[in-house]
């Protein structure tokens, strides 16, 4: 009995100690940084640490590049340590931004929304802006273009963030598909339902998506084939018809059965799996997709079709500059962090660096050369993306976030008629209004 | 007459005993099953996992592990939890222990608040709580530390085992501490030299739960700490998978690299939950 | 007589009683605060102010369908979780305490659900339910029958049902076991010696020395249901499908986290702790565990 309570005590002093140990450590730590900051002449350039994140993270096709730009950052500048924490943005993500903001935990350099997004964000007015870094730093995003440093500014219209690239959404579709049933890829609203009727009686699923998880891309593409540029990007404040028969859209495609049987329950990667596995033909997504595709020869990227008596013109798509890399004050205010992050966010956003985000697909914020050697898909994704007349932004870039999701949680609900479009549009623009 | 008698219920013994042993066994398939479908599957690439979960991989492959180590340092991450967890683990046992001795020994006025107050707290979800304290710990420059993620979890820990400690407690008999009070211990004695070695099977057990709750607890753990030398082992790993995406395999392997270490605490404390120590406490 | 002094109960309760106060009352105040501002961020920037919007979350409460939903689900798992989680466990502890040889052996395995996280599970189920391609529909093809979809809206509930209370069995029964365990042997002698049987020492000694441990498990049972949220949120999220697998849990996650309405998540989160307070109250009042002290 005695030996083990000794055991146990010596569990406990050995777990008690090894805390103990790793609180010292990480304050001892702490104090060299401080340190070495503060107290060496001797060196031209005191060592820095800037903190960074990115939503170049998980599995962003673009994680590998912002990680090869850290690395060959931290060769060209020896004394810089860049002490990065990239995610793929989701909402915990998000929220767990915002509480690093609110309490003054935050990075120094973010590469993170620029709309609605980031309002968060934005209102505790953390970031520094263009202008003020300009006038320090003239050859500040110096390759930037404007048209994209315009399009990147903030919801009040002031210039913080640089972008690197834009993106697009389209309709992908497995070509090898169409062709072994004879269809005719969906460039109309017929093709579209033909295909949709020949593929369910084939048993391929004819789109594929998740509108549990994500039916945002569907949500736009058809309040804009119903409403048109003008509609779709206005900020209503009754209940516009269009977009009521943009949402209705929905709830007859899951009657045709377009859908996975179990849309209401899988989720987006889940649903990209059944269209990359080509168990599925079509599938709406981001030019984000379009590098994690197996199969590069036979997929190509259309426009969703204009509904029957819908608004949109042919050319107008969804896209454009969503994110962008920002300083914040803590680090411009700090002598040595400040000019670590200009160099940073240089590294990232000059010719050179945006070229490797850039990749063929989505628009470059700078002039970048075209890229040799692209696969027959990105060919497709960069023709998709040049022969659009217009290019227009999301609807979540403005409404706000609290809208935006009611919105898309409410989509399962009319896809079955349990809600009609106009209840649900009613309830998101109250929510919008309150804000 | 005798004989047959004796035989008849050497048979209906064994009949018994083997439904006993049948329905045992059944319901350990089931509990055995996913555990073996995780190691399994550690071994095989993501689409393998999706189209055949359910045969041995065609080709053993330690991609999945090589991927979930890489240039991480696994062992720091170990440490880490450990840290976190046996603290949480060994907290949680004596304050609980130390409760749920007052809550059933003592009659006191406010009693039934005191037990109200324990009970509303089972129900606290976790998620309503985490900004307040996150703000508490950033504004005193704890975050990042152990100590922010062992006090809420401690906290959250504690009025689970306290229920459950209450529950053994109340089935200790009152005469033995009666009989060393009329030998002249007070409280403390009675606590430390009757209550504590009596109880510890049930500690023993309340323990292994709050380390796998502590241990399995993401959600408090991904908030408060944000330093990859802090990670705790499945915040490190839920960084790598989501470095992979839905990489199934990856996920596998990692769900058995965080396993492992629980088996062996478990092992471990389980020698405590063994029959017949009461019988021994009681003697000696 | 020994619990005469009262002064050593400051000791014992006063450490513990303080660090739920800070960790878990002071936060939840807070979120109580919370439910009655319309809150636009989840966190409140420097310089940024609520409006206050009293009741008005509560009111919502009443004529919400989707709240409806999850706590009807939430009634039912408290149900389903003392019948089978606790009843299945008992079943099986007193099974395996019957054993002369194998205890160690079904205690270690009967707990394996428990160490695995409930993350990993659900994912595991998720697999096993997956229409196109998953175990139970390569089962069925295999004796070529139609592929199922086993999480359409009808069987839902049910299909959640089983991993959530599948993977607790395990945890009720190592508590029932240790409890069963502190039974002192000579009770059943005494038993056996009276003539009893098998089934009547369960009835006449296990079952009244287990009250205080029995009445824990159901607490237990009753308030975990009331929490239940990863597993459902891994295996169909958001209620998934049409929202018919809301439990209160989830629902209160999904305002919070995914659509952003903290307030209203707070009231979901308020309703939740005072429901819990009352039931478990309710199942003290009618078993009182006390009733031997």
């Amino acid at each position: 009995m005695k030996k083990k309570a000794k055991w146990l005590a010596l569990f406990l002093t050995i777990v008690l100690a090894l805390s103990f140990v790793a609180c010292s450590s990480k304050n001892g730590s702490k104090s060299d940084n401080s340190r070495n900051t503060g107290v060496t002449p001797a060196d031209k350039k005191n060592p820095v640490t800037l903190t960074t994140v990115s939503m170049f993270g998980g599995t962003d096709p673009n994680a590998p590049n912002y990680q090869a730009i850290i690395s060959q950052f931290m060769k060209d500048y020896s004394y810089i340590t860049i002490e990065d924490d990239s995610q793929v943005s989701d909402q915990d993500w998000k929220t767990r931004i915002a509480a690093d903001f609110a309490v003054g935990n935050e990075p120094d350099v973010i590469q993170y929304f620029i709309d609605a997004n980031a309002s968060d964000v934005l209102a505790a007015d953390k970031f520094v802006t263009i202008d003020e870094i300009r006038a320090e730093y003239p050859d500040y995003a110096k390759d930037t273009l404007d048209s994209a440093l315009k399009a990147a500014a903030n919801p009040d219209g002031i210039e913080r963030a640089v972008p690197t690239t834009g993106y697009w959404e389209g309709l992908y579709c497995n070509k090898d598909l169409f062709k072994k049933y004879g269809l005719e890829l969906p460039t109309t609203w017929d093709n579209l339902l033909q295909a949709i009727a020949t593929f369910k009686e084939n048993n391929i699923i004819p789109i594929a998506v998740s509108l549990n998880n994500v039916p945002h891309y569907w949500v736009e593409a058809l309040i804009l084939s119903a409403a048109g540029s003008e509609g779709y990007t206005q900020v209503p404040e009754t209940v516009p018809q269009d977009w009521c028969t943009g949402l209705a859209m929905i709830k007859t495609l899951r009657d045709m059965e377009a859908f996975p049987k179990d849309t209401d329950t899988i989720d987006n990667d889940f649903a990209g799996e059944l269209f990359k596995s080509k168990r599925a033909a079509m599938k709406l997504d981001g030019s984000w997709f379009l590098s994690s595709i197996p199969d590069k020869q036979n997929t190509v990227i259309t426009a969703v079709p204009v509904m029957p008596g819908g608004k949109a013109k042919e050319g107008e798509i969804i896209g454009g500059i969503s994110s962008g890399f920002y300083i914040t004050k803590k680090a411009w205010e700090d002598p040595d962090k400040r000019d670590a992050a200009v160099k940073f966010v240089m590294a990232n956003t000059n010719k050179e660096g945006v070229t490797k985000y850039w990749n063929g697909s989505g628009q470059a914020a700078v002039s970048a050369d075209p890229i040799k050697d692209m696969t027959p898909l990105a060919i497709s994704g960069f023709e998709y993306s040049n022969k659009a007349s217009v290019t227009l932004l999301p609807i979540d870039s403005r409404i706000s976030q609290e809208a935006y999701n009611t919105l898309i949680a409410g989509i399962v609900d009319i896809s079955t008629g349990a809600k009609t479009p106009e209840d649900l549009l009613k309830e998101v623009l109250d929510i919008n209004a309150k804000q | 007459m005798k004989s047959s008698g004796d035989a008849k219920e050497h048979k209906r013994f064994s009949i018994r005993k083997t439904v006993t042993y049948l329905i045992l066994a059944l319901w350990a398939v089931t509990t055995i099953f996913p555990f073996v479908w995780v190691i399994n599957n550690s071994f095989k690439p993501s689409a393998e996992v999706v189209n055949t979960s359910f045969s041995l991989p065609k080709k053993f492959i330690l991609t999945n592990y090589v991927n979930a180590f890489g240039k991480q340092d696994i062992l720091e991450s170990y440490k880490n939890s450990l840290v976190i967890s046996g603290t949480v683990m060994i907290a949680v046992m004596f304050l609980a222990t130390m409760m749920a001795f007052a809550m059933t020994r003592y009659r006191f006025r406010g009693k039934a608040i005191v037990n109200a107050i324990i009970l509303s707290s089972l129900m606290i979800p976790a998620f309503s709580t985490i900004v307040p304290v996150f703000k508490k710990m950033a504004q005193f420059g704890l975050l990042n530390l152990p100590v922010s993620v062992i006090l809420p979890q401690v906290a959250g820990n504690l009025s689970f085992a306290t229920v459950v400690m209450m529950g053994f407690l109340r089935g200790i008999p009152l005469e033995m501490e009666e009989a060393a009070y009329m030998e002249g211990a007070d409280v403390f004695k009675v606590f430390t030299r009757i209550i504590m070695p009596l109880s510890r099977p049930s500690m023993a057990t309340v323990a292994i739960f709050c380390f796998l709750w502590s241990y399995n607890d993401l959600f408090t753990q991904l908030i408060m700490i944000r330093r990859r030398s802090g990670f705790p082992i499945s915040v490190l790993l839920n960084e790598i998978s989501s470095r992979y995406g839905t990489d199934y395999g990856l996920m596998a392997s990692s769900v058995t690299l965080i396993i492992v270490p629980v088996l062996i605490i478990y092992a471990f404390l389980q020698k405590y939950i063994i029959k017949g120590l009461t019988a021994g406490a009681l003697k000696g | 007589m020994l619990y005469k002094k009262k002064f050593p109960l400051v000791i014992f309760l006063i450490p513990g009683l303080i660090l739920i106060f800070l960790f878990l009352y002071w936060p939840f105040i807070e979120n109580i605060k919370n439910s009655f501002y319309d809150i636009t961020n989840f966190v409140k920037m420097p310089g940024k102010e609520w409006t206050f919007i009293g009741v008005e979350n509560y009111k919502k409460l009443l004529t919400d369908s989707k709240l409806r939903i999850a706590f009807a689900n939430s009634i039912k798992m408290m149900g389903l979780a003392v019948v089978f989680q606790v009843g299945i466990a008992l079943g099986l502890a007193i099974f395996v305490s019957w054993l002369r040889r194998g205890e160690n052996f079904f205690r270690t395995i009967y707990f394996f659900p428990i160490v695995i996280s409930a993350t990993a599970i659900g994912l595991i189920f998720k697999l096993f339910y997956n229409y196109s391609g998953g175990m139970l529909n390569q089962f069925l093809e295999v004796i070529g029958k139609d592929p199922v979809n086993w999480l359409a809206p009808g069987r839902a509930f049910t299909m959640i049902a089983i991993p959530i209370i599948w993977s607790y069995v395990g945890f009720y029964f190592v508590i029932l076991l240790t409890g069963l365990n502190a039974i002192p042997e000579e009770l059943y002698e005494a038993a056996k010696v009276d003539g009893c049987s098998k089934v009547k020492q369960v009835l006449y000694v296990t079952l009244p020395m287990m009250r205080g441990v029995f009445c824990t498990c159901i607490i237990l049972a009753v308030t975990g249901a009331l929490k239940v949220f990863d597993l459902p949120w891994v295996i169909a999220p958001k209620g998934a499908p049409q929202g018919r697998t809301h439990f209160l849990g989830t629902l209160m996650y999904e305002q919070t986290f995914t659509i952003g309405n903290v307030d209203y998540g707070s009231a979901i989160g308020f309703v939740i702790v005072i429901f819990g307070l009352l039931v478990s109250l309710a199942v003290n009042e009618l078993l009182k565990p006390d009733a031997n002290l």
